[in-house]
């Protein structure tokens, strides 16, 4: 085991030798003078003489500053035309909304969904993008200027359509949104968490767009410690927490679906205690207080003690 | 607070070093420009929640009198904007303070580093008359107190997790066409939870102290992709360990040898008790996936995943029980698990559009879970450290293989309306340790999408789906947990119970959205779900659940000095679920009781901003409002008659009143522009919180219920932990000072 003053150390060491080798690392040559365009394009200066303040913006992004300063091969040199398409012949046209075939990415241009997505593709499709096509956003439509600002900073990174990512995502899901305000949730609201925490709206290889293999593996990120595995299992969680948890929130303790020992009791009609009617009768009080069935049964996402079976140890 | 100050003034320092520079177009610091925001100031509560009622309030947050920091976010660039390095944080000195550092070249590498503090406060009202001798150790008196005394127990401190992150990342893009990323992610968490020891059971007293948190999880990541326009490809590799530094929670027994005060039956419990905490354990992933664009606009993508959990932690001793511990029955067979997780995933997914309005699509997915643990036997148990349990237990190994098929089509039939079909089949193929071996669900999906004008899009999505089980043995558990004990068949589940998780359900889901956006400056979007589960052939156990929610957002921005946006959602969530109180030789229908379980929650928000003096004087107003109300109400079909009249009365449904909780905050702030890089902000806060629950608002440590006949005396005791109703008013000042 590492003690964390010597963790620590080292994690400082390390940040200073970064530091020192990027402050003190030669700048990049001077920027690539933009070579000629190719046919049909017209290059980002006639674009700012009629898209004066958009280009101002655009240019302070990450994106504006790759394209217009450092391009790294000769699609990101075309800069303004490499996303809304070739502009001689909006040009020659005279300029206007989506004149000469220009894709506005607007919320009314006529350009299909699918084909406004693809030029994001063409550069954005590696890494946790490769499983858009066929996901469930990209089968319903969505575009990715329907959570993307790419012309100007709206959000601190990613380039959001909206400041936070809860506000982005909770354009659409609004229940979603909602439950973040329950008594019961993970700290969403407080700025701890955010969606993609455990979502990958690109899509994925799992089920809800879950960035692991499973609910479990996205619980266990953070919860390791109910990972196991454990002497003794407890099924419903061996296959998914998501039989007693909502993990959008609850007005239950620990965000649990349903008042224990109800919950409980669902899965237990045995002979013994859990098949009783608790209430708030004298009797019941050892089972309704406190954490009710969890009061002995503390274990109940796995024990490894030789007599924990009954999750009691 | 000092650390704060500290930081604070030396952030304070900074920027009027800054601001206090000559006036230029842009700020450089060793020839790198800067742009950035701080926002720091000062907040004082008009009214605190106390001490014990702080709670909730400080669930999440350390909100404190004195000076903070609102926000601080500083980044330079080289001359030619091709590296930059970017210092980021907030709440510093506070116990929920975070900072990052993110330096990188323009479109090849990136370093960030991320440090995030984050502190869980479970309760701050618990009193314990326990002394933990040592981490975990909860020792009492040897002459046990009065149960009354825990009433007068000290009180604790907050009783909280604190959960420190670090992170640290590196990405490299050799081309734009080829990646490779690096993470490092520790979780260090410190603190306590409550946590329970019975001293025999069922029935018998229990004691509530505290579980010891001393975790750390480290978590590895490589990441490597490579694209072209015709395929991609991800390789990735993850690793985490999980290590607990404490092994048990140990605590005495305080109705051992404490006659007078507990039952006879409690009064022979234990001295003490031992309980296990989660082992070390640590798991590793590796990934490989792909696609590759096809002709006639198709597009394959294939992944499979192979993935190994490990945990082989030592076993605790069965008992710490003198007087049993060195029964023969409790030698354990093994010194640990070597527990054994493989998880095998495959995806292989097809998407094609032969011609544009069609789109065809289909999907297999296989998560295949195999226990490779041990299958330890042993020959006695001590559950809770009083009697040895003669019966042989196995540690039967659960797992299960899960195949999911989806195929879809969908149709634009006209450019603004869309239609899709779709079925799928899910299979679970699960271990005898379960009750159903082998279920099929099989889905049908219908949507609409409509755009019929450029301000107006619907969606509609129906998707009913059907569960069966092949076959469903009540006592799988009892089979391979319990050995050579017939009894347990008889003393185990009802034959009529289903469980929820494995019996045969039909579903029916409706989701409906649509936005309006009748001008660019206003959206409004009314959303609507609902979903009714029936567990079809389930006589006890869950019977039936419907759910629903409604809402409404409305945005409005008619230009940048004013903006308004609110919204409304009502969500309600109703389950009928029907038991039976039994006994081992008594088991009769007028024993069931049913219960209807039905959780209603509203949630409002509103915010507003605009100007007083455009660029000069704004105000800002932001409310947030939820209510829940959960009920339980439980009730008999018929009256319990068949039994004597004890047994009868414990048969018979129990009143349980209603719980809620309701949350309301509003913030107000008056923003001054003072100067071209100034802001001075004047906030107020409002918080109330007001909950109603039976089960905890009067919980004292002990809670006396006479021992009388038909009803055994309550001897246990708890932390006495609640969630406590607050208002809390707060009012702060900030100053703002931005570089650009």
């Amino acid at each position: 085991m590492v003690t964390r003053p010597v963790w620590l150390g080292v994690s400082a060491a390390i940040l200073l030798a970064l530091i020192a080798v990027v402050l003190g690392s030669p700048s990049s040559g001077p920027a690539q003078a933009p070579a000629e365009p190719p046919a049909g394009y017209v290059g980002a200066e006639t674009c700012k003489g009629c898209h004066e303040d958009a280009f101002r913006q655009f240019e302070t992004t990450k994106m504006g500053r790759l394209f217009l300063k450092h391009p790294r091969n000769s699609k990101e040199s075309l800069a303004c035309e490499n996303c809304h398409g070739p502009g001689q012949k909006h040009v020659e046209a005279g300029g206007g909304k989506g004149v000469g075939g220009m894709i506005t990415f607007a919320k009314n241009d006529p350009t299909p969904v699918a084909q406004r997505n693809a030029m994001c593709l063409t550069c954005h499709s590696k890494g946790d993008r490769i499983f858009w096509r066929g996901s469930p956003h990209e089968l319903r439509d969505v575009a990715c200027t329907s959570c993307h600002r790419v012309m100007q900073d709206v959000s601190p990174r990613h380039q959001l359509a909206k400041p936070t990512q809860i506000e982005t995502c909770g354009t659409c899901h609004i229940q979603k949104r909602a439950q973040q305000m329950r008594s019961s949730h993970m700290p969403l609201r407080e700025g701890k968490l955010t969606c993609t925490s455990c979502h990958n709206p690109h899509g994925t290889v799992s089920q809800s767009l879950l960035k692991e293999a499973s609910v479990n593996d996205s619980c266990f990120t953070c919860h390791a410690e109910k990972r196991g595995p454990f002497l003794w299992q407890h099924a419903p969680q061996n296959e998914s927490c998501l039989n007693c948890h909502d993990p959008h929130g609850s007005n239950h303790e620990r965000m649990l679906k349903v008042a224990k020992p109800r919950l409980c009791q669902q899965c237990h009609n045995e002979t013994q205690h859990p098949t009783n009617p608790y209430g708030r009768d004298a009797a019941s009080l050892k089972f309704m207080l406190g954490r009710q069935c969890l009061n002995c049964h503390v274990n109940i996402h796995g024990s490894n003690h030789p007599s924990g079976f009954a999750f009691t140890r | 607070m000092t650390r704060r100050v500290l930081l604070l003034v030396a952030l304070a320092t900074g920027v009027l070093w800054a601001a206090g520079r000559p006036a230029a177009a842009q700020y450089t610091l060793g020839g790198m420009r800067l742009e950035g925001e701080v926002e720091t100031g000062a907040r004082f509560f008009l009214a605190e929640p106390s001490k014990t009622r702080a709670a909730k309030f400080q669930e999440y947050k350390d909100v404190d009198d004195g000076l903070f920091l609102q926000r601080f976010y500083l980044r330079a660039f080289t001359a030619d904007d091709a590296y930059s390095t970017e210092l980021a944080g907030a709440e510093w000195g506070s116990e929920n303070q975070n900072f990052s550092l993110t330096s990188g070249r323009l479109g090849v590498w990136q370093f960030n580093f991320e440090w995030d503090q984050l502190r869980h406060v479970l309760f701050t009202n618990t009193r314990m008359l326990a002394v933990e001798a040592n981490r975990g150790v909860f020792v009492l008196p040897t002459r046990r107190p009065p149960l009354a005394a825990y009433n007068s127990a000290p009180e604790q401190d907050d009783i909280s997790v604190r959960w420190d992150t670090a992170r640290m990342g590196w990405q490299y893009s050799f081309t734009p066409d080829f990646a490779v990323k690096a993470e490092y992610t520790r979780i260090r968490k410190d603190g306590d939870r409550p946590f329970g020891i019975v001293f025999g059971s069922p029935g018998n007293n229990f004691l509530q102290v505290l579980e010891p948190i001393e975790q750390t999880t480290h978590d590895f990541r490589l990441q490597g992709t490579y694209a072209t326009e015709r395929w991609q490809l991800l390789f990735s590799y993850s690793g985490s360990v999980f290590v607990n530094d404490e092994r048990r929670v140990r605590a005495d027994n305080p109705c051992f040898a404490n006659a007078g005060q507990c039952s006879a039956s409690d009064v022979g419990g234990p001295a003490s008790g031992q309980v296990s905490l989660p082992p070390s354990n640590m798991a590793h992933t590796f990934s490989l996936s792909g696609g590759a664009n096809l002709p006639m606009r198709t597009r394959i993508n294939g992944n499979v995943t192979y993935s190994l959990r490990l945990q082989n932690d030592s076993f605790l001793p069965q008992t710490i029980n003198d007087t049993i511990r060195n029964d023969p029955q409790l030698r354990l067979p093994q010194r640990s698990l070597n527990g054994n997780v493989q998880i095998f995933t495959a995806l292989l997914q097809a998407v094609t559009r032969p011609w544009t309005p069609l789109t065809l699509s289909a999907k297999y997915r296989l998560y295949d879970q195999n226990e490779l643990s041990d299958r330890p036997i042993f020959d006695g148990v001590v559950p809770n450290d009083r009697t040895v349990n003669p019966q042989d237990h196995r540690a039967a190994r659960l797992d299960y293989t899960k195949h999911n098929v989806d195929l879809d089509a969908r149709y634009q039939l006209v450019q603004p309306l869309a239609v899709a079909v779709g079925t799928a089949w899910e299979r679970w193929d699960r271990s005898k340790g379960r009750e159903a071996n082998t279920t099929d669900e099989f889905f049908g999906k219908a949507a609409l999408d409509a755009t019929p004008t450029d301000w107006l899009q619907a969606r509609l999505t129906y998707r009913p789906s059907f569960r069966r089980y092949d076959r469903y043995n009540t006592f799988a558990r009892e089979n391979t947990i319990v050995i050579e004990d017939v009894a347990a068949e008889a003393t185990g589940q009802s034959k009529l119970l289903r469980k929820f998780d494995e019996a045969d359900r039909d579903r029916q889901r409706v989701d409906f959205d649509l936005t309006f956006t009748p001008t660019e400056t206003v959206t409004i979007t009314p959303t609507f779900s609902y979903r009714w589960d029936d567990f079809v052939g389930s006589r006890l156990g869950l019977q039936n659940e419907t759910s629903w929610s409604t809402g409404i957002d409305l945005n409005f921005t008619p230009n940048q000095w004013f903006s308004f946006s609110t919204g409304y959602m009502y969500e309600k969530n109703d389950q009928h679920q029907r038991q039976r109180q039994r006994t081992a030789t008594l088991d009769v229908v007028d024993f069931d009781w049913i219960s209807h379980n039905v959780d209603t929650v509203q949630t409002a928000h509103t915010a507003a901003r605009g100007a007083i003096i455009p660029s000069i004087l704004e105000w800002a107003i932001g409310a947030n409002w939820s209510y829940a109300l959960g009920r339980v109400d439980t009730r008999n079909p018929v009256n319990p008659s068949s039994g004597t009249a004890a047994q009868n009365a414990t048969a018979s449904a129990k009143p349980w009143p209603a719980f809620e909780d309701q949350l309301f905050r509003v913030d107000v702030a008056l923003k001054y522009h003072f100067a071209k890089a100034w802001t001075a902000t004047l906030g107020y806060a409002w918080e109330s919180f007001e909950k109603k629950d039976w089960r905890t608002d009067t919980l004292n440590p002990f809670v006396p219920v006479p021992s009388t006949a038909g009803l055994p005396g309550q001897t246990s005791i708890w932390l006495g932990g609640d969630i406590k109703s607050y208002t809390a008013h707060i009012i702060g000042a900030t100053l703002a000072y931005r570089f650009e």
